[in-house]
């Protein structure tokens, strides 16, 4: 493997890995402070049980979130020192400002999961906001500096050197609206029907308590809420890609000519060899109609670019196609869901297919986060920086990187056996007895044993 | 007094915002891999419930370190990311699986046999994480670290494992080790522990006196492998390198006539100095003998930036600070659990 390919492989893992635990430290938190919210107004001891349960998961995953995003701050540096040293005064700001947001997310962490004891209810319950606040705001941070490298803003290249910088104009750089909600909404998408799919499954195995079901409640209105918002945004970033960057958006859409009416290329090969793409369901006109409301508009193909310049079709499609289809699949769940739900005079519904749908558009919900996130990054290749610096130009020039990938790629299955194997035991665990006297919560933990 | 130089500053301050706390953590780490006699489990106890409800904040310091680094001075991140990638690479295996390690062994009650794994993990790495970030720091003392039109040169890899890189990052780790056997001193008094007390009293000093003795080997192997900053030593370093001295004897000191609390903020500010002397005795530079603090540095207006923001974050956050530690360190003794 070439050092380039090592250091693409390395930081590609490291990415797939952490996204899943970010997305779940932006929308678990959410989650977390309304169950303890309702439990507090309802006086309602199952939504205090949720809220600790979850409290535990977030404890584990916050935990190697942070470890995986350790990870990334020093790869960014050991695997791409060009880039750093190229825009590291340019856009480091948001990357601080996302520092100071986990550091607070850290620290009301740290009040929450050890504060039951120690913090009246009303406090504890206040202090799970900063926690969700946070997670959103570092979200918002870390991919308006992901949004910088599709559409870089805030500095001139002068005779080869980089001057006028505007760190706050880098920030705010176009792609940053559509981007960072695009990315918000995918992880509380994610999460609500992540979490959604765990009740689900356990309903499915005869668990039929109100605990359950409060649980696939909660998290499918989380879901059911993001989902149809997160279309939207989706339409709005790829019309916005048309004018920002169009080799990706042909990529994504296998557009290899640039043609007036274009069609609509769903499913298929997008092979890049011979310029066309292979079993797909082709709509006429439909390209064109999407972008522009118009079917006979002009969209610009691959063919626009220099080859050095174009982007691998292939994983592109397939990816785009694999998010747009798991999203849809999410919204189709979501209405059937919320549709039984209220016709049938708000009682949660439980017929095996839909709770199997649930259970499904759960882990394609992630799948579609790391599909979307594909999208974007393979989209931007050949660059790092759009434009302005390749990205084969960004690598280190340090030797050993495949040692380095064969050490961190064993590191993350380590991490995830265990995580999973954890989570499984969690999730087995009995119920920490939750019970409501004189309004005040009495909580027996489940025994914990320790053992030497 | 630029701009450069005040950002350094702050960031300095993370440093030793880093070692004093994360620092302490890798100590604790290095206590649980020490445990010992009859109380042994106790005292890994004692570890666990002191590091717990801090530890994801503490560990925060050092990504705070590593963004205000590439924002504030990219040229020395890009140079040092290059020329000490593998003992920041090894750096990071040791961080990672130490965090993921404590978790572990923190949320698998029961599975005594997973658990134990994953408890001589935590404690393996905490010791060898802060040794190679001690090598790593001796490595740019070195002076040999050299960058020209912008860019790290080929490079001896073998810097960080000079007898002075040995020396200092063995330092690092007895250094950790004091900050925690100290600090748990004041968690085992809280917690009326005596027998723990004593147990951490004597590691304190044994650990004292070993960083003592390693900070003296430093010195002497300092005029032959870092030149440069023996030179400061000896020059503008010189008072704070004799304040540093007399804090250690005073921490010393008061960890012999048992006044703990008094120690722990010796200590703390025996770090602080120690820190701060390495810092003024390297000026003006980032990475002798090349890469200083103003050819490495940002235009002003990102260095501005950045510091407003650390302004504004350090107001929501002194105040969440001081919540979490008053909420879990302060005087007042636990609420009975069991």
């Amino acid at each position: 493997m070439s050092d380039l390919l090592a250091a693409r492989a390395q930081m590609g893992t490291s990415l797939a890995f952490h996204i899943i635990f970010a997305s779940l430290g932006v929308g678990l938190p959410l989650l977390m402070c309304l169950a303890e919210g309702l439990a507090l107004w309802r006086h309602d001891a199952t939504w205090m049980m949720l809220a600790r349960r979850w409290a535990k998961g977030s404890a584990i995953l916050f935990a190697i979130g942070a470890v995986s995003g350790t990870i990334l701050s020093f790869e960014l540096g050991l695997l791409w020192p060009t880039f750093m040293q190229f825009s590291g005064a340019i856009i480091g700001l948001p990357f601080a400002l996302e520092g100071f947001a986990f550091f607070l997310e850290a620290i009301f962490l740290g009040l929450y999961l050890y504060g039951w004891d120690r913090l009246s209810p009303r406090a504890h319950w206040l202090c799970s906001f900063p926690i969700w606040i946070s997670g959103l705001i570092s979200a918002w941070f870390v991919v308006s500096a992901n949004s910088w490298m599709n559409t870089p803003v805030g500095f001139e290249i002068v005779h080869g050197k980089v001057t006028g910088i505007n760190p706050l104009e880098a920030m705010l750089n176009p792609s940053t609206p559509y981007e960072t909600t695009h990315m918000i909404l995918a992880c509380y998408v994610a999460t609500g029907f992540g979490t959604a799919a765990v009740y689900a499954v356990a309903l499915l195995r005869g668990k039929r308590t109100d605990y359950y079901r409060k649980g696939l409640l909660l998290a499918m209105a989380m879901g059911a809420i993001a989902i149809p918002l997160q279309i939207v945004s989706g339409d709005a970033n790829a019309r916005f890609l048309e004018t920002s960057q169009p080799a990706k958006l042909a990529a994504m859409e296998g557009v290899f000519h640039t043609e007036n009416g274009a069609p609509l290329e769903i499913g298929g090969l997008a092979d890049p060899t011979t310029g066309k793409v292979y079993y797909a369901l082709e709509i006429p006109y439909g390209l064109s109609f999407l972008l522009d409301g118009d079917p006979n508009s002009k969209v610009i193909g691959l063919d626009a670019f220099s080859p050095d310049d174009q982007p691998n079709p292939l994983p592109v499609h397939s990816s785009f196609d694999g998010m747009v289809a798991s999203g849809f699949f999410a919204l189709f769940v979501g209405i059937v869901f919320w549709a039984l739900y209220f016709w049938r005079k708000r009682r949660t519904p439980e017929q095996r297919v839909l709770l199997w749908g649930v259970a499904l558009a759960g882990p394609l919900s992630f799948l579609a986060i790391e599909l979307g996130w594909m999208v974007t990054e393979l989209g931007r290749q050949p660059w790092v920086i759009y434009g302005i610096l390749r990205t084969s130009d960004a690598a280190t020039t340090a030797p050993g990187i495949n040692i380095s990938f064969l050490v961190f790629s064993c590191i993350y299955v380590v991490l995830a056996v265990t995580l999973i194997w954890l989570l499984l035991r969690l999730a087995r665990s009995p119920l920490p007895k939750v019970e409501l006297d004189k309004d005040a919560f009495v909580v027996e933990e489940e025994e914990e044993s320790v053992e030497a | 007094m630029n701009l450069a130089y005040i950002t350094l500053a702050v960031l300095w301050l993370a440093v030793i915002a880093y070692a004093v706390l994360g620092g302490a953590d890798f100590g604790g780490g290095v206590w649980d891999l020490f445990a010992s006699g009859p109380h042994a489990k106790q005292q890994r106890h004692l570890v666990d419930e002191a590091i717990g409800p801090v530890w994801e904040a503490n560990h925060v310091w050092l990504i705070f370190l590593i963004v205000g680094l590439f924002t504030a001075f990219p040229l020395a991140f890009s140079v040092l990311s290059i020329t000490l990638f593998v003992p920041f690479t090894l750096a990071l295996v040791g961080i990672v699986l130490r965090g993921a390690a404590f978790v572990f062994h923190l949320h698998a009650p029961g599975a005594s046999r997973t658990r134990a794994i994953w408890g001589r993990v935590f404690s393996a790495a905490s010791a060898i994480t802060p040794f190679l970030l001690g090598a790593s720091a001796a490595a740019i003392a070195s002076g040999q670290i050299h960058a020209s039109g912008g860019h790290a040169q080929t490079v001896d890899w073998t810097l960080w494992m000079t007898p002075f890189a040995l020396t200092v990052g063995a330092m690092a780790v007895s250094l950790c080790a004091v900050l925690a056997a100290i600090y748990l001193t004041v968690e085992a008094q809280q917690a009326r522990e005596l027998e723990l007390l004593a147990a951490f009293r004597v590691r304190a000093i044994i650990a004292g006196a070993v960083t003592a003795v390693l900070g003296a080997l430093g010195l002497v192997l300092a005029p032959f492998q870092a030149p440069l900053l023996w030179n400061g030593v000896l020059g503008k370093a010189l008072p704070a390198v004799i304040v540093t001295m007399l804090v250690g004897l005073g921490a010393a000191a008061s960890l012999f006539l048992g006044r703990y609390r008094l120690a722990r903020v010796l200590i703390v500010l025996e770090t602080a100095c120690l820190l701060g002397s390495w810092a003024v005795a390297q000026l003006p530079y980032l990475i002798p003998p090349d890469v200083t603090i103003s050819n490495a540095a940002s235009p002003d207006v990102t260095l501005i930036a950045l510091l407003v923001s650390t302004a504004i974050g350090a107001v929501f956050l002194a105040p969440s600070l001081w919540l979490l530690f008053r909420t879990f360190k302060s005087s007042k003794p636990a609420p009975a659990r069991k």
